[in-house]
């Protein structure tokens, strides 16, 4: 079964993240440049709710891997990505039905191997 | 059950059922069938012995309720089972299984036996005789047991091949707690610990509490406390102190479960770790901490020490560790007890997902497993706690979890009426 994690951090821990994600064999990563609130609603002080939502820049990062990894990439970002603060961010997880790689063809864990 | 006690376990059963009706206004016709066990089978089991006489055993099988769905509940093999007893704990497991609001009613087995004292063949002879007797009462879609006290995976497996034998086919779904090899669910070992674990987290959500500045004692590191040591480690809370059958071990700065569960598997018990002082289990429970999980015996906290319990949670992983009377002070306290049919409930849970598996022929994985547990055990912790709040914080998450469960069972039983 293959996963996707969809992490959305701050900026300022993308580099390591991407780094030990590097180091951790994953088969490959997605970043983009993203904006959104959460509980944060865009304040950036401590955990206060204010009523105008204002969205903030965070990265994305998208990684598929086997559902065996999932518990391990989650601890990688979860570590990196923690300040203790609210706007640390989201991980997700979501079922993947299938990866195709392009340039050969090759179908489900053989496309991200 | 409570030792000092003068009433039996099924009297007190009905007692609890009592307070319960008051509190939600149970319909009395409903109360009067819900008191009974809709059905108790007693059976003799001679088998013959390795010195080559025959024993005659006395086993149970006992089915309290099945309005929700099959009935469900585990075998003991102890010196001490008694019909009363099996009765009591039948009961017990209709309203563990409805407050997870899994479709299962309530049932219970026993043998009066010394499992210590019979070799492995005799155990075999013993189970596969017992489960003879009681094959008209059990079966998938029926009643279907599970382990209990001093029964294990191999036991389970016996259960399984008689019936299958005796019925021309192989049945996996008649029993859970089998081995993975013969259909038994991945993840079904660390059940009990991890559904634990998960309603202490929401009680601590719940409570403002943070893992960074929470202190967990763990009495008991078998099974279910060794594994509720290990998942609340890594989310950040300190284990300062865990104890066995043996006595106890302390350090205030934090243990290392991964040492104590090598220490518990090489010596046999957590008091040979190194770096830490020796406590009794006694001394154990009324630490200063902020969770105590009390995950072995009966009757541990009672009228006696309620009042010494310094931690703010008590999450039940054993069952019945804390006496009706301890329960009042504790209330008082404001000590947050998460009561053992929804604070170990993960084990049956695990259980259904065994015995689903088992119907479908088509396996789950390890995560999918405990990910399914975790959406059950919170969506029931969320249950219990708004009937809690509701109640104003009035009275213990104990009877509210009661109140939710009977109050289930009491809805089937309405919609469906009484047969004729």
């Amino acid at each position: 079964m293959l996963k996707k994690i969809d992490c959305i951090v701050k900026q300022t821990k993308m580099d390591e993240i991407i780094q030990c994600l590097s180091e951790a064999n994953v088969g490959g990563v997605t970043v983009s440049e993203v904006k959104g609130f959460g509980l944060q609603r865009g304040y950036t002080g401590d955990k206060k709710k204010v009523t105008k939502a204002e969205l903030l820049p965070k990265v994305r990062i998208e990684i598929i891997v086997e559902e065996e990894e999932v518990e391990k990439i989650i601890s990688i970002v979860q570590q990196l990505a923690q300040t203790g603060k609210v706007g640390d961010g989201k991980i997700f997880v979501l079922p993947v039905e299938d990866v195709v790689r392009i340039r050969t063809k090759e179908r489900g864990e053989l496309a991200i191997k | 059950m409570v030792s000092k006690d003068k009433r039996t376990p099924y009297e007190m059963a009905v007692q609890q059922l009592d307070n319960v009706a008051r509190v939600i206004n149970l319909d009395e016709g409903i109360y009067k069938k819900l008191k009974y066990c809709k059905r108790q089978l007693i059976v003799s089991i001679p088998v013959y012995m390795d010195n080559g006489k025959v024993e005659v055993f006395t086993g149970y099988r006992v089915m309290h309720n099945d309005t929700r769905g099959p009935a469900k509940g585990g075998i003991r093999y102890h010196p001490d089972v008694t019909l009363d007893e099996v009765k009591a704990l039948s009961m017990w497991m209709t309203w563990k299984t409805a407050v997870v609001n899994i479709p299962y009613g309530g049932a219970k087995g026993g043998i009066t036996c010394n499992p210590k004292e019979m070799s492995n063949s005799e155990l075999e002879k013993l189970t596969r005789r017992y489960t003879s007797e009681i094959l008209m009462v059990i079966g998938p879609e029926k009643d279907i047991p599970a382990p209990d006290v001093y029964t294990n995976s191999q036991i389970m497996a016996w259960i399984m091949d008689t019936y299958s034998m005796n019925k021309g086919y192989v049945v996996p779904g008649v029993v859970t707690g089998k081995p993975i090899s013969i259909g038994g669910s991945l993840g079904r070992e660390e059940a009990t610990g991890r559904g634990c674990f998960f309603v202490i987290l929401d009680a601590c959500k719940c409570l403002n509490l943070f893992p960074e500045d929470s202190t967990v004692v763990i009495q008991g590191f078998g099974n279910a406390g060794s594994v509720v040591a290990k998942l609340l480690q890594k989310e950040g809370f300190k284990i300062i102190a865990v104890s066995d059958s043996k006595g106890g071990i302390l350090n205030t700065k934090g243990l290392d479960t991964q040492k104590l569960i090598e220490i518990k598997k090489k010596n046999g018990s957590v008091v040979d770790y190194r770096d830490g002082e020796k406590i009794s289990n006694k001394e154990l429970l009324e630490l200063n901490c902020t969770v105590l999980v009390p995950a072995a015996l009966e009757n541990q906290i009672t009228e006696e020490n309620a009042s010494r319990i310094k931690a703010k949670i008590i999450a039940e992983a054993a069952n019945g560790p804390t006496t009706p009377e301890a329960d009042d002070i504790l209330h008082k306290k404001g000590c947050f007890v998460l009561p053992d049919i929804l604070a170990n409930a993960g084990g049956v849970t695990v259980s259904y997902f065994e015995w689903v598996q088992a119907l479908q022929s088509l396996f789950w994985s390890e995560r999918d497993v405990n990910l399914k547990l975790r959406d059950i055990m919170q969506r029931s912790y969320k249950e219990v706690y708004s009937i809690y709040c509701d109640k104003n914080k009035k009275i213990n998450m104990r009877l509210c979890a009661y109140a939710l469960a009977v109050s289930r069972v009491a809805e089937a039983t309405r919609v469906r009426g009484i047969y004729p």
